[in-house]
């Protein structure tokens, strides 16, 4: 009897550990899903940018998923093609003595006549930023084209909407020849353009559009390398946006500018907050209340209320009696905007860095100090060889929220870096293509380059994740 | 000893007194490496030789809204962009230089002149300008065996030809329209219409502009035209470029567009069609230069105005095909008989400016917040929300309190 209400008993026992392992994975399941969803609605805005920054039109619409430049046979065909046209499978190129083979199908129906398209290879100017301003060199002054050697035709069908089309399918082959001598060119543009109702197939790279109903196969550059066919916009970020005067990659500036200008923030941020904090935690002095009170009052009012003095302060170059400007004892006479001195300026002090590190200190236990203390150490041994060492979790937090700071900031370096080109930082750079290129709907441009600026906070997050967690919990509560 | 160190003091004075920096605000984008060039190439020696020199200050983002935070500020450049749609509003700071005595404005196309007039003094000088033309694919319209829209085309004959182009296909349209005045008003004009009466008064219930809400609304209703978003677009040039539509409604921006866009795409160019006054309507999208009242080099700020809007820089900017100039001289360049397509389209655009009822897309103290009620009339009418009188009734009562709180 006993006997058997435990073998019931174990088999009711083993039906709820079956219901309960079920539940369990049910409930992980629904976590992971919840999780997995949220990460694609966060992540799939950069990953769409990403992907698109790599077509020819990035407002392709309706946007396809079959991306030219993903396609491993287009890659090995920019290599050869790279290597035909510079020698060079990485970037290509139209060089001298250059011959680049070509080939390109049509279908035709049945039914159709064959003519021969015309191949050409245009002088194309760009429509936008300092191609359509700087005089280039065309690669159609040097280029001459062979004549077509038609391959022998390959009967096949099309499968269409309306039902099956026969035909057969008709290939050219050609070369372009780069004829005397001249310079090495970037790029070598291509137009072939069919007889109405020949269809373009495929080509050895495939075409960058079509155009004229159908008609015009147009190539952006068939002798492009890997690199330069799928990183195109990449490339052009770096080479076609240039300063007018001194011809400098103003790209590399931006990335320049903004790196120093975080990097000068990080250290000055440290410096002042974790003294500032040290003092606020441990000193006791008069009106100690009083200057943490007004540090937490700075923090209130907003950057807008303050930020026409700070702007006039910097343009008169921090104080100018009579003539006398401060900060013409550091090499600004004529004031300090459009300069990254300025900018660190306005901007390195943070109140709530202080605030961050005060709050630290004030959590470490006084005893360790209190034991240096016995040991003779004065205030400046204490901070800086005892508290400052145990403080790195705090000072690593604050050295990635400053960096992730500096490096966003748009709102003062738009302000004080306006004139030349070359002084501003990468926010505002991007600011600046936006109105080049925008403007001639040249997006596959601009999100190249907003990637670009995307990539060094990515980085950040991912290696010092766990420090952007110790980071929201030091601003949010206290031990 | 003295001697030597009087002369190099003299020369140090005079050398400052001399070397003057004039300070240029204007767009980003590719006006600055424009200006480098210019500098360069044209007239940046003659004015070197001179003692100046010219410094160009982009506003990257919102210009208005930087020139006006500059202007305040009283950091703005001795010489800035006014363009034409704000130069009510900024004229009216008192910042901006009367040129009356200072400039002589007569070889300048009198309508720019006239748009940067207030109360009978000139305070710009137009940089270059832009027009509406009609562009249309010359493909489509061979394919459909339409003839070419041509300079004698009215509402009725354009229409019909649109009509017949879009007849071609189920994905073609005959043209995009936006819903939006800053197109719009060209057909509105075209009619005699005028946005403002004596009194600074709007009347969108108007007779003859009901009859271009009704023309240009029933188009698209009819299908013959479409809205650029419809078709995935955000202006027309985008439904140009990609073959959907016979005809954009467009300036000479649209060419750098099509060069990257569309580099293939086989166009011609011709002028607006006539209205039902008989006359053509049109718009003047401009940008001129001022210069600032606060300027402590005017006599050199004028100098450099000069330059800038002079003979050979102006013609230079047109010959590297970057702008359309001001000057009514530079009518007969060569580079205006060419032929290519490029440059029909820039000369028609450049006879755009005279040609019939043509106003400054200008707007008074109100700025470019008069047109959205107007456009919201036109959205709600294309979209069949509503008819012409109901939303034309609605957008005249929103008018009407916007200009009231602006006076």
């Amino acid at each position: 009897m006993r006997a058997a209400a435990t073998r019931l008993g174990a088999a009711e026992q083993r039906a709820l550990e079956h219901w309960q392992a079920r539940r369990r994975w049910a409930r992980a399941g629904l976590v992971y899903a919840v999780m997995l969803a949220f990460a694609i609605v966060f992540v799939g805005p950069l990953l769409f940018a990403a992907v698109s920054s790599l077509r020819t039109d990035p407002l392709e619409y309706p946007p396809s998923l079959a991306i030219p430049q993903l396609q491993p046979s287009n890659w090995a065909a920019a290599a050869r093609l790279g290597q035909a046209g510079a020698g060079d499978r990485w970037f290509g190129g139209f060089a001298p003595g250059a011959t680049v083979p070509f080939e390109i199908a049509y279908f035709v129906p049945d039914g159709v006549d064959v003519t021969d398209p015309d191949v050409e290879v245009p002088r194309r100017r760009p429509g936008a930023g300092l191609g359509a301003v700087l005089a280039i060199e065309y690669a159609a002054d040097f280029a001459s084209v062979s004549e077509l050697q038609r391959l022998p035709d390959v009967p096949m069908t099309v499968e269409s909407g309306d039902g099956t089309t026969s035909g057969r399918r008709v290939a050219y082959a050609f070369t372009i020849r780069y004829q005397g001598d001249g310079p090495v060119i970037d790029r070598l543009p291509l137009d072939v353009t069919a007889a109405v109702g020949m269809q373009y197939l495929d080509s050895t790279l495939t075409a960058s559009r079509l155009e004229r109903r159908g008609r015009t196969a147009s190539f952006n550059d068939v002798a492009p390398g890997v690199l330069g066919y799928v990183l195109r916009n990449y490339v052009r970020v770096f080479n076609e946006v240039r300063s007018p005067a001194t011809r400098q990659s103003l790209f590399l500036a931006w990335i320049g500018n903004s790196f120093a200008f975080a990097a000068v923030r990080i250290v000055v941020t440290l410096v002042i907050a974790s003294m500032a904090g040290y003092a606020l935690a441990r000193l006791r002095f008069r009106g100690r209340e009083a200057i943490f009170m007004l540090v937490l009052f700075s923090q209130m009012v907003p950057l807008q209320v303050l930020f026409i003095s700070n702007y006039l302060v910097l343009r008169d170059g921090i104080l100018t009696v009579g003539g006398f400007t401060l900060s013409s004892l550091w090499g600004f006479p004529d004031g300090m905007l459009n300069s990254l001195t300025g900018l660190v300026f306005v901007t390195a002090l943070n109140a709530g860095a202080v605030f961050i590190m005060k709050q630290f200190f004030e959590s470490i236990p006084r005893e360790v100090e209190e034991a240096a203390m016995i040991d003779g150490a004065n205030h400046w041994r204490r901070y800086w060889n005892v508290v400052l060492p145990m403080a790195r979790p705090a000072l690593g937090a604050l050295t990635i929220l400053t960096f992730q700071g500096a490096w966003n900031d748009f709102f003062w370096p738009f302000i004080v870096l306006t004139s030349p080109e070359n002084v501003k930082t990468l926010p505002i750079g991007l600011l600046s293509f936006r109105n080049t290129y925008g403007a001639v709907g040249d997006w596959g441009l601009i999100l190249a380059g907003a990637v670009m600026s995307a990539i060094p906070v990515i980085i950040l997050f991912v290696v010092f994740q766990r420090y952007f967690m110790e980071g929201v919990s030091f601003g949010g509560g206290k031990e | 000893m003295r001697r030597i160190l009087a002369i190099v003091l003299a020369t140090a004075l005079i050398g400052g007194a001399f070397a003057q920096q004039i300070r240029i605000m204007g767009y980003g984008g590719q006006d600055p490496a424009i200006l480098v060039r210019l500098l360069d190439e044209v007239i940046g020696a003659e004015l070197a030789a001179e003692g100046i020199t010219l410094t160009y200050e982009p506003l990257e983002g919102d210009y208005n809204a930087a020139l006006f935070n500059a202007l305040s500020a009283g950091t703005a450049a001795d010489i800035f962009y006014i363009p034409v749609e704000t130069a009510p509003g900024i004229i009216a700071t008192g910042k901006v230089l009367a040129l009356d005595g200072l400039f002589d404005t007569a070889p300048f196309i009198d309508s720019l002149v006239e748009a940067y007039t207030v109360d009978g003094s000139v305070y710009g000088i137009a940089k270059d300008f832009n027009t509406l033309a009609i562009h249309y694919n010359t493909d489509l319209f061979d394919e459909a065996g339409v003839a070419y829209p041509d300079a004698s085309d009215t509402w009725a004959t354009f229409a019909d030809k649109l009509r017949a182009v879009a007849a071609l296909d189920a994905d073609v349209y005959g043209t995009c329209f936006p819903a939006g005045f800053d197109r719009f008003g060209a057909f509105a004009f075209a009619t005699g219409w005028q946005p403002f009466d004596a009194d600074g008064h709007t009347d969108l219930l108007d007779p003859a502009f009901v009859e271009a809400v009704t023309w240009y609304t029933d188009l698209v209703r009819e299908g013959v035209a479409i809205q650029p978003s419809d078709i995935g677009q955000g202006w027309t040039g985008g439904c140009f470029a990609t073959d959907d539509v016979a005809i954009a409604i467009e300036g000479a921006w649209m060419l750098g567009f099509l060069r990257n866009e569309a580099p293939n795409l086989q166009y011609g160019t011709t002028f607006m069609p006539i209205g039902p006054s008989g006359e053509r309507g049109n718009f003047l999208y401009t940008v001129a230069y001022g210069i600032n009242t606060d300027s402590p080099n005017r006599a050199a700020a004028l100098r450099v105005l000069e330059a800038i809007t002079g003979p050979a820089a102006q013609q230079w900017v047109l010959e590297q095909g970057l702008a359309i100039p001001s000057r009514t001289a530079l009518a007969d360049n060569p580079f205006f008989l060419e032929g290519t397509p490029e440059a029909i389209a820039n000369r028609v655009v450049f006879e755009g400016a005279a040609d019939g009822h043509v106003l400054g897309f200008q707007f008074g103290n109100i700025g470019t917040d008069w047109m959205t009620p107007v456009n919201d009339a036109l959205v709600a009418i294309m979209t069949g929300q509503a008819t012409v009188d109901e939303a034309l009734t609605e957008a005249q009562r929103d008018l009407n309190a916007l200009i009231e709180r602006a006076r």
